[in-house]
């Protein structure tokens, strides 16, 4: 009988990882202290701010399995729940090799010359999200060898072991190309489960040739779509509950996107819903189709969007300058990084280790990133002027791309909740979603 | 004993498919609604005990569906969709039901085929297709402004209530024409007959005998694309996207997508298939009393 994937290896199993895990908790929250199972590297410096909205004195927020919660300035070491694999071990060649990532995330031809160049055949398997998409690994009807991986997952899947720690050994391009702030990144120090794969700002995309506000002026930018009564059905917001309550609480200056305070999240929402009679919002995932094509004017976007939109999805005639991208400063922006895991499933664990490492490489990387993906990766040889000079992106969007600077300690980046407070922002955004009376 | 079990043997099969396909997974979103979830993963954890079932979910997901909760207004909003939805299906369907049954003649298997030529296409294809003709530049928009019934282009995909509701009269309607069709189909053409030479005019006819020999037929039609659009929640995303359309299916989708309370997802399709099973009751109490009827006759 085929056991459960998350049963298959050595080492830990779950039951010791919860309870080990649990143990570490109740060690941290009550002494400070390095976990046993689980250990924090936090300084005292990188605490200067609660997690979530926890006041000073207050237990520690714990996420999936006990573990603790990173915050750009409170960094986690995730613990290892078996050993990674040794070095310098061969490759496996034959079969199939399965990434599952996103519908259109990937630049196809780099897979196929990836599966030649290892003897391999690369399957590649779309998920509609990375909440769905872990599901599905969870269930066992997926069995992939590598998977897109987001910050505010990670916990989940390192405590249900659907991942598998990485020997950096075989990734010397993490180190080498990849931006410091992202080498050993502060949800994943020693990058111990995850390499980063695209980044991305949350910002406003407009076309500027149907709104006439000057967006980017605007005191608060995002009251935009409080003001877009003239843009009624024109208007949209990102379908993804974080991004679309997150956006509310900055609105109002609540700089903590990761709060599970109740009044906080209720009162965004309830702003949100005034936007039902301001401009019958819409919600969708298709900004870098609709803003270039001109079906939406305003929306809530990622700046990668925008990049792919320029590149991809502007009609023939239509310029490049009726696009705008407004982002905030940092600390006030919500800022995301993807990543690449190696799942617990894979049969070819050596060869997903070289997939990790090819896909940092720096042609590799920057190919995917201007020749079809649209979503920069975070790499130290991409310089903004550079881009914009080559014509990769116009000079209006320029401000679509992020460097190193735009992460670290006092950035803003969605992290994982506690269940309770995962349960307040899913409530929140059903109760947005229902539309109103 | 042989012949005994031969004619009951042929529905077994049916039954097979019915326990398989319709009782199982029934009884796996019950135990899922009445279960637990996951902590770490946040999968549903079915009970399938009755007796260990946790009823939280549901009695939070009735008291969120009731007065004052927050899907009450998701929960009528869907309500009347499907209501114009089948009332609109009526008014096209019925008519064309009718020509196809009574008047279409040599015509009759070609008009059935045109029908259910839609049908053939994947439902997601064709919303899509309408996304195309709905479009501001779209041929819906240039046809009305030619023929001057606009005076210009109307923003159909702007989170407008009457597309979603048309949308889903196109995506269903086929289900609700042959049934009815069927129903139609079968009445004697001597009852009419004898309505007519016994002076009832061709409405009059209509009214008191076409229209009562065709109630199971509009009850079933109804049955049929009521139960499905309840459930829908493509429909609105693909033509609307506005948080002011979406239907009580967004709210399924949305709790089974991720998250930790995929539960609420499972307990809001009970309280849906409760609220169903009562339009399914009274449809098959309808059938019910008239097979009684036509014995007693």
């Amino acid at each position: 009988m085929t056991r459960h994937a998350k049963e298959r290896y050595g080492g830990l199993n779950r039951r010791d990882f919860l309870l080990r895990s649990a143990v570490a908790a109740s060690a941290l929250s009550g002494a400070g202290g390095l976990l046993a199972a689980c250990s924090s590297s936090t300084t005292a410096e990188e605490q200067t701010t609660p997690v979530g909205s926890t006041g000073a004195g207050e237990p520690e927020l714990l996420g999936p399995g006990g573990l603790p919660l990173a915050r750009p300035d409170k960094r986690v070491e995730l613990p290892l729940w078996e050993d990674p694999i040794e070095s310098g071990l061969e490759p496996e060649t034959g079969g199939t090799f399965t990434v599952y990532n996103y519908p259109d995330y990937l630049y196809k031809k780099l897979l196929k010359e990836f599966g030649k160049e290892y003897g391999v055949k690369v399957q590649y398997t779309p998920f509609d999200n990375i909440a769905s998409g872990i599901q599905r690994l969870a269930s066992g009807a997926v069995q992939p060898d590598v998977m897109e991986m987001t910050p505010d997952n990670l916990d989940l899947a390192v405590a249900g072991q659907l991942i598998k720690p990485i020997n950096l050994d075989y990734v010397p391009n993490l180190a080498k190309n990849i931006w410091p702030e992202l080498v050993s990144p502060f949800y994943d120090v020693g990058s111990h489960y995850t390499v980063p794969y695209t980044c991305y700002a949350t910002g406003i995309a407009w076309r500027n040739d149907k709104v006439s506000e000057d967006i980017a002026a605007m005191p608060q930018p995002w009251d935009i779509f409080w003001q877009a009564e003239a843009y009624k059905g024109k208007t949209a917001l990102l379908s993804e509950e974080r991004e679309t309550i997150g956006m509310a609480l900055l609105r109002k200056d609540h700089l903590d996107i990761n709060t599970e305070d109740p009044a906080l999240v209720d009162q965004a929402v309830a702003d949100l819903k005034e936007l039902y009679d301001i401009c019958n919002i819409k919600i969708g995932d298709l900004q870098y189709q609709t803003i270039p094509e001109g079906t939406a004017w305003l929306n809530q976007a990622w700046s990668g969007d925008m990049i792919a939109a320029y590149i991809y999805y502007l009609p023939e005639g239509t310029p490049a300058t009726v696009l705008s991208y407004w982002k905030a400063e940092k600390g006030k922006v919500p800022v995301q990084n993807d990543c690449f895991s190696i799942c617990t499933t894979t049969k070819k664990p050596v060869l997903a280790h070289h997939f990790l490492n090819y896909m940092l490489d720096n042609g590799v990387s920057y190919e995917n990133f201007v020749d079809f993906n649209g979503y920069q990766p975070p790499l130290n040889e991409i310089d903004p002027s550079t881009l914009v000079t080559d014509g990769v992106v116009p000079e209006n969007l320029a401000n679509c791309v992020l460097t190193n600077d735009d992460f670290g300690p006092d950035s803003s980046q969605y992290m994982t909740l506690t269940q309770n407070g995962q349960k307040l922002w899913q409530d929140g955004y059903s109760d947005f979603l229902a539309g109103g009376s | 004993m042989y012949r005994r079990w031969l004619w009951p043997g042929f529905a077994l099969p049916g039954v097979i498919w019915l326990i398989v396909l319709f009782l199982v997974p029934f009884y796996t979103v019950l135990a899922v609604a009445l279960g637990t979830v996951d902590p770490i993963l946040f999968q549903a954890v079915p009970i399938w005990n009755p007796l260990e079932w946790n009823v939280g979910w549901l009695n939070e997901v009735v008291h969120r569906l009731g007065p004052g909760g927050n899907l009450t207004d998701v929960a009528l909003r869907t309500l009347e969709y499907v209501a114009i939805a089948v009332g609109l299906s009526l008014l096209i369907g019925y008519p064309v039901a009718y020509y196809i049954a009574r008047l279409a003649g040599r015509t009759k298997a070609l008009l059935l085929i045109l029908v259910i030529a839609p049908l053939w296409i994947n439902y997601l294809m064709r919303m899509l297709a309408w996304v195309n003709l709905l479009a501001p530049d779209g041929y819906v928009n240039r046809f009305l402004t030619y023929t001057h019934i606009l005076s210009e282009p109307r923003d159909w995909l702007g989170g407008r209530p009457s597309t979603v509701i048309l949308a889903l009269v196109y995506g269903y309607i086929p289900f609700f024409i042959l049934p009815l069709f069927a129903a139609l189909d079968r009445i004697d053409q001597s009852h009419l007959e004898a309505a007519r030479d016994l002076g009832a005019s061709r409405f009059r006819t209509f009214l008191h005998v076409t229209l009562p020999l065709s109630k199971l037929g509009i009850l079933g039609g109804a049955v049929l694309i009521a139960l499905p659009m309840f459930g829908d929640y493509y429909t609105p995303n693909i033509v609307s996207g506005a948080a002011q359309t979406t239907m009580i299916g967004n709210q399924i989708d949305f709790y089974f997508h991720g998250g930790p309370q995929p539960t609420i997802g499972a307990a809001i399709t009970i309280v849906l298939a409760a609220f169903l099973t009562l339009l399914m009751g009274y449809y098959l109490w309808t059938i019910h009393r008239s097979t009684g009827q036509e014995r007693t006759t």
